[in-house]
């Protein structure tokens, strides 16, 4: 695991925390570097043909071949790998033929709005599911432990593009209550100098409240849908490690000391739950950054699930790669992140 | 407790102030809903995917255009007037002197020669619509000439029919550009085409590029050196909305002005809206059944004609077209020179099964059919595969992703392609040529669809040829006339509809010109009362 197990002396606790950090990194690398060569590998496996999307069907031969080498195809592909890599050490992620911008650009363009969504409904998510989660289970087999479960079961199960429109459908187009598709209003569109890509806190920035609030009412609808659709896994699994927590002897103990039945649900069971479920959390929050290529679609969102989706059924392997690593690291950073928490959450661990 | 209270009020209240936001567009922009997410390139020497096009014509203009209601009236657009020399061969164009680009340059003669060459030189994309009339790098400096700032000369390689070199110039391909203004943003010797690829315009059309945001929105704003009659908009913003239901929403709700994307369940919803209006148009695109006679069965002409009795061509029109489709058996589209009205097929079972039986082959049949994964492709598909069946065809429908569907047609690896051709410029000699014409007798060798499904098309090939070359309009139509009965009987072709328009924009929405395909609508008149 740790270098410093190959060292026979004791090593002190500073050296210690640099191999630490050291083995830490040589991980991380390792799965990126996996994680790119197999999105490679499947990117020139699927049966398409980025030169024929970039030439198009009507195309004469002479002008297909002098795309083909300008992409490099003809060359094995190990080197094309390679040269990949090479030119990611030098910070260039390579050009998007789709976008016809630098991949880092496009990133810098799309993962915002994908995190800005994802961080509402994760919020959303954990607001609701997991007060949801902890009756569920403190009202076991009574009713508002059968109504939650079927709210959940519905927000599992129901496609999430079918509640999307039907939520348009309602929300925006009888009741009014939000606005429909797209991030702003046609006439903020560009207002709003690009800072850190999110409308939310470029618009609180430049002070354009009227902006903000055109953005939140914009972002409403699919914010709570992915909301559900986190509370749903997010309530489900804080029931079960609740269950759990609630038939333990320190409840007991707990209860026979006099202690308060909110003491007791949230002040010791709830504490101990939190453990497990700061990693469902971070795995719920993981598959929100992929993006939601449904949700965005109908939404006309332009975030990160639909840019990969596009390019990879254009064989545009530079933003599918680009895409890909970058979701990676996000998995990474809350991974680490977890472990964090875990250490804070839990004293056997310090 | 306190806490969640708080969330569940700020959350409701966000949503209800919101609420009171303004539910119309606003009157100087006009607001449009289309899939833009494929465009990878606004340079007219290259552009070629639908919206693209549709946002550069824009843009740019040509020297010369055809009128929409009636393509085979050419007029002059940035030319003001043009001879050809008596052997067929020369064009000479004088060019129009009030024309000026968005930079506020004039539009000489050199901008012309620049912009055309630069097609053939860039070895771009779409330079087979000029190529095919001879130009190469070698020669094109030569043949495509500025001799004063008014007169451009154009040679051509052999005698054609002007018209169809005319409508050539029209097409996307022949978008003129500000030489002085591109010549000043060229790198590495690529005729300024990282500049003009994505962020710039240099067009002496009503718009000018605003902003591109690749997948998400095109803005265009309003050229103040426009030299025509002035846009009626300021500007124009294009949205990716791409999901026809959600585009029926923002429509209704007045959110958008147009939208490019419905599909026929998305327009019996719209019908009884006073809000909203559907226009029709021409439009020149073809759906048919290309057959690939390399398979053992698809090349006896007993089966292959069987399978024409074996369409429901009306049933599909009525059910799934539903004001959408017009049944058209023939290659040439509606509205075009030499088009005829020739449908001689319906469903007859009955008479496909006795042509199946002379035909000598052994039922039933298996055939790969290759389709795309997208309305109204697999309903047809779906539809075929039903009526054939009972005949004894049975239809293995592969549905797959766009860019499969093009790579499995060009590889010919397959039995059936379900397929759409749209001309690239309004000549009958754009379908006659692809559908027609076998590679030994192209000029440019490039290979068209009846190579590529494997079908020697014999003395028609020829006559195809010969037609393109007639200088004599009246004759000319003759020979289509002629060309196209006898390509609907025997080719491997099952022609079966041609698109009918339909957009649906709000009311509000005046002067809206469709094109004759899906990316020639022309938005410079458009205004909002």
């Amino acid at each position: 695991m740790s270098i410093g197990k190959f060292l026979t002396r004791p090593v002190p606790p500073a050296l210690r925390f640099v191999f630490g950090i050291g083995s830490w990194l040589l991980t991380v690398a390792i799965t990126l570097v996996g994680l790119a060569a197999l999105t490679f590998l499947i990117g020139r496996v699927v049966p398409i043909d980025p030169v024929l999307r970039i030439v198009g069907e009507k195309a004469p031969q002479s002008v297909y071949d002098r795309v083909f080498l300008e992409l490099g195809l003809n060359k094995p592909l190990y080197q094309q790998f390679w040269e990949y890599l090479a030119a990611l050490l030098r910070g260039d992620f390579g050009t998007s033929f789709s976008t016809t911008r630098p991949v880092l650009t496009d990133l810098l363009d799309f993962f915002p709005a994908t995190l800005e969504l994802s961080s509402l409904g994760l919020v959303l998510g954990i607001v609701f599911g997991v007060p949801m989660g902890v009756a569920s289970a403190y009202w076991h087999e009574k009713w508002p432990d059968h109504l939650i479960r079927v709210i959940g079961l519905i927000g599992y199960s129901v496609p999430i593009f079918w509640l999307g429109l039907v939520g348009l459908f309602v929300f925006y187009f009888k009741l009014g209550w939000v606005s429909g598709p797209g991030q702003v209003d046609v006439f903020f569109q560009g207002v709003v100098p690009h800072v850190t890509g999110s409308i939310l806190i470029d618009s609180s920035l430049a002070g354009e409240w009227e902006i903000f609030w055109n953005a939140v009412s914009h972002m409403t609808l699919p914010a709570l849908l992915l909301g559900y659709y986190s509370l749903a896994y997010i309530s489900r699994m804080t029931r079960s490690v609740m269950l759990d927590q609630l038939s333990r002897e320190y409840v007991l103990t707990a209860r026979l000391k006099g202690a308060s039945e909110l003491q007791v649900v949230v002040g010791h069971a709830l504490r101990n739950a939190a453990i497990p479920l700061v990693t469902v959390v971070a795995l719920s929050y993981g598959g929100l950054l992929e993006g939601s290529v449904l949700i965005e679609t109908i939404f006309s969102w332009p975030g990160i699930g639909n840019y990969i989706y596009s390019s990879l059924f254009a064989a545009d392997m530079n933003a599918v790669l680009g895409g890909t690593l970058l979701v990676g690291c996000a998995f990474v950073f809350l991974n680490m992140l977890s472990d964090v928490l875990y250490r804070t959450l839990d004293p056997r661990s310090r | 407790m306190r806490l969640y209270k708080t969330i569940v009020a700020v959350a409701l209240g966000a949503v209800m102030s919101a609420s009171g936001a303004i539910a119309e567009t606003p009157k100087n922009t006009l607001v449009i809903a289309d899939a833009i997410d494929d465009i990878i390139t606004l340079d007219p020497g290259e552009v070629s995917e639908v919206a693209g096009v549709l946002t550069s014509q824009q843009i740019y203009q040509p020297l010369v255009t055809f009128d929409v209601s009636d393509p085979t009236k050419i007029t002059g657009v940035l030319a003001k007037s043009w001879e050809v020399s008596p052997d067929g061969k020369t064009f000479t164009f004088k060019m129009n002197p009030d024309a000026k680009f968005a930079s506020g340059n004039p539009v000489t003669a050199y901008d012309a020669e620049f912009s055309l060459q630069r097609v053939v030189l860039m070895d771009s994309r779409i330079s087979f619509i000029l190529t095919q009339f001879g130009f190469n790098a070698d020669n094109v400096k030569d043949w495509i000439k500025a001799t004063d700032d008014s007169t451009l000369v154009i040679q051509v390689g052999d005698v054609y029919a002007p018209s169809f070199f005319l409508y050539c110039l029209s097409s996307y391909t022949g978008g003129i550009v500000d030489s002085k203004t591109v010549m000043e943003h060229v790198v590495d010797n690529d005729y300024g085409n990282a500049w003009l690829k994505q962020n710039n315009s240099a067009g002496s059309g009503p718009y000018v590029l605003g902003k591109w945001d690749p997948k998400q929105s095109i803005l265009l704003n309003r050229n103040e050196n426009y030299w025509g009659a002035a846009p009626g908009v300021d500007r124009i913003f294009i949205q990716q909305m791409p999901e026809s239901a959600t585009q029926r929403l923002a429509l209704e709700k007045g959110d958008i002005d147009i939208a490019n994307k419905l599909q026929p369940d998305d327009f019996d919803a719209i019908e009884n809206n006073p809000d909203i209006k559907v226009l029709e148009g021409n439009s020149s695109t073809l759906y048919y059944f290309g057959l690939n006679v390399r398979n053992e069965a698809l090349s006896n002409p007993k089966v292959v004609e069987a399978m024409k009795y074996l369409v429901d061509y009306k049933g599909i029109a009525d059910t799934i077209g539903r004001g959408t489709l017009n049944v058209h058996q023939t290659m040439i589209p509606a509205g075009f020179l030499g088009a005829i009205d020739y449908n001689p097929y319906t469903l007859d079972i009955d008479k496909a099964k006795e042509l199946l039986a002379e035909s000598g082959v052994t039922l039933p049949i298996k055939l790969e059919t290759v389709v795309w994964n997208t309305p109204p492709y697999t309903e047809f598909a779906q539809a075929v595969q039903a009526t054939m069946s009972q005949a004894g065809i049975n239809l293995d429908l592969q549905v797959v992703d766009g860019q499969q569907w093009l790579d499995r047609y060009r590889s010919h690896d397959l039995d059936i392609w379900v397929g759409l051709w749209g001309p690239d410029y309004p000549d009958p000699h754009s379908n006659v040529k692809a559908f027609t014409v076998n590679t030994k007798d192209t000029p440019d060798g490039s290979e068209g669809l009846a190579d590529r499904f494997g079908w020697d098309a014999g003395k028609l090939s020829a006559e195809a040829m010969a037609a393109v070359r007639e200088q004599d309009t009246d004759k000319r139509r003759a020979m289509y006339e002629a060309i196209q009965k006898e390509h609907t009987n025997s080719s491997p072709f099952i022609y079966m509809f041609q698109d009918a328009r339909k957009v649906a924009v709000r009311s509000d929405v005046k002067g809206l010109v469709l094109g004759i395909t899906y990316s020639d609508d022309r938005y410079g008149g458009v205004t909002k009362q």
